[in-house]
């Protein structure tokens, strides 16, 4: 049988990793609250720039910026990996790098890793990437320009990301970065007005104002999917948090049941001895 | 008395300036100045000043349908006796019939 003191310090750190977990679970929740607000907030924003571009009467197709451009364009794809940068992110980032390794052909693809975690997991595969950025620590103004010079070299870039679909489940997901953008456009009500050189002035020109209204909804719509990539992590932490809540409380009632019978066991002990002591007297008067 | 916000940084300052008081009949327009996750100014103004790459300009009231990349500088609204000053890296200005909208940060 354990001592009484000893279970009463285990159930006192037992105690204090429950408060912690209790703690973290919160800030998690917190958090993921806040990025829900700011995708929201930067979706009327995306939304009111997705209207003036498609007014603007050029070339229908999605150009990456780089309309009427002449800079020379790769013949690759551009893989972007959006992964945890610390590793309790359980096996979703293994996931979603192996998924990604399935499509990826190195005399077709270049790879960008954004988190430490997907570049630790790309080495380990033995694959060499382009580009390794960390995963941005703040959860707002993300710059994700250095990453937008990248993707407009390319012919086109698909982004593999961590997914929330609620507290409890996240998933792995792939989307190509035009039709990030066009989707997010279909989302909002488009006016059927027309602006061209007609109508409007446009200083420098219409093709510059169009080439970085491309450029500025890319580094939206990557913002959004990274930011997609973090609430997924947090709520994956709020889970990791909240299971580890639940056991710790588990685990402290166990331990104080214990504790109360290690606690009569030393008392019954004694009463033993007593009792014990007392016979011995009575035999020896 | 003017005040003046740092778009990078949020800061607010005031100043004092002396601007002509506003003719109450006098047209004006709506100004909007905001980024994806912050809004600066949102109101009625009687102008704005910004610099593009070919330098600075004014928007009134009436001005032309027009499109420009702005260049790092300050923005500054006027509104009646106060000025708005917004210093910014870069943005996208588009007026139309009255309404100008900045979007700031792209």
């Amino acid at each position: 049988m354990r001592r009484a003191q000893e279970i009463a310090d285990e159930e006192h750190s037992m105690a204090t990793i429950g408060e912690l977990s209790s703690a973290f679970e919160g800030i998690a929740s917190m958090r993921i609250a806040q990025i829900k607000n700011q995708v929201l907030e930067s979706q009327d924003f995306f939304n009111e720039l997705w209207n003036i571009y498609r007014q603007i009467a050029v070339d229908p197709t999605f150009g990456y910026g780089r309309k009427k451009s002449e800079k020379k364009v790769i013949e690759k794809g551009l893989f972007i990996a959006i992964t945890a940068e610390g590793s309790f992110s359980g096996d979703i980032d293994e996931k979603l790098i192996t998924w990604m390794l399935k499509e990826f052909d190195p005399a077709k693809h270049d790879i960008i890793v954004i988190g430490h975690h997907g570049a630790l997991q790309l080495a380990q595969h033995d694959i060499s990437f382009k580009r390794y950025y960390k995963l941005p620590e703040k959860d707002q103004n993300i710059n994700v320009e250095p990453i937008i010079q990248e993707v407009e070299q390319y012919q086109d870039t698909t982004v593999y990301y961590q997914s929330y679909v609620s507290l409890m489940v996240q998933d792995v997901k792939r989307i190509t970065l035009g039709k990030a953008v066009e989707d997010q456009g279909k989302r909002s009500k488009t006016k059927d007005d027309i602006i061209n050189e007609s109508t409007y002035i446009f200083e420098p020109s219409t093709y510059a104002v169009v080439n970085h209204l491309e450029r500025s909804m890319m580094q939206i719509a990557l913002s959004q999917v990274i930011f997609n990539s973090k609430l997924a992590q947090y709520a994956s932490r709020f889970r990791a948090m909240s299971s580890a809540h639940t056991k710790a409380d588990d685990s402290l009632e166990e331990l104080h049941t214990l504790y109360n019978r290690a606690r009569r066991a030393n008392k019954d002990e004694r009463l033993k001895e007593i009792i014990n002591g007392l016979h011995k007297l009575r035999s020896t008067t | 008395m003017a005040a003046h916000q740092d778009a990078s940084t949020g800061a607010i300052s005031a100043e004092s300036v002396a601007a002509k008081p506003a003719d109450a009949r006098h047209p004006v327009m709506h100004v909007k100045v905001y980024s994806p996750f912050k809004t600066y100014f949102d109101e009625s103004a009687d102008s704005i000043s910004a610099v593009n790459a070919t330098g600075p300009f004014d928007i009134l009231p009436r001005h032309h349908n027009f499109m420009t990349l702005l260049s790092a500088g300050e923005l500054i609204i006027r509104q009646g006796t106060v000025q708005h000053k917004i210093r910014i890296s870069r943005g996208v200005m588009h007026v139309k019939a009255n309404q100008v909208i900045v979007f700031l940060d792209v």
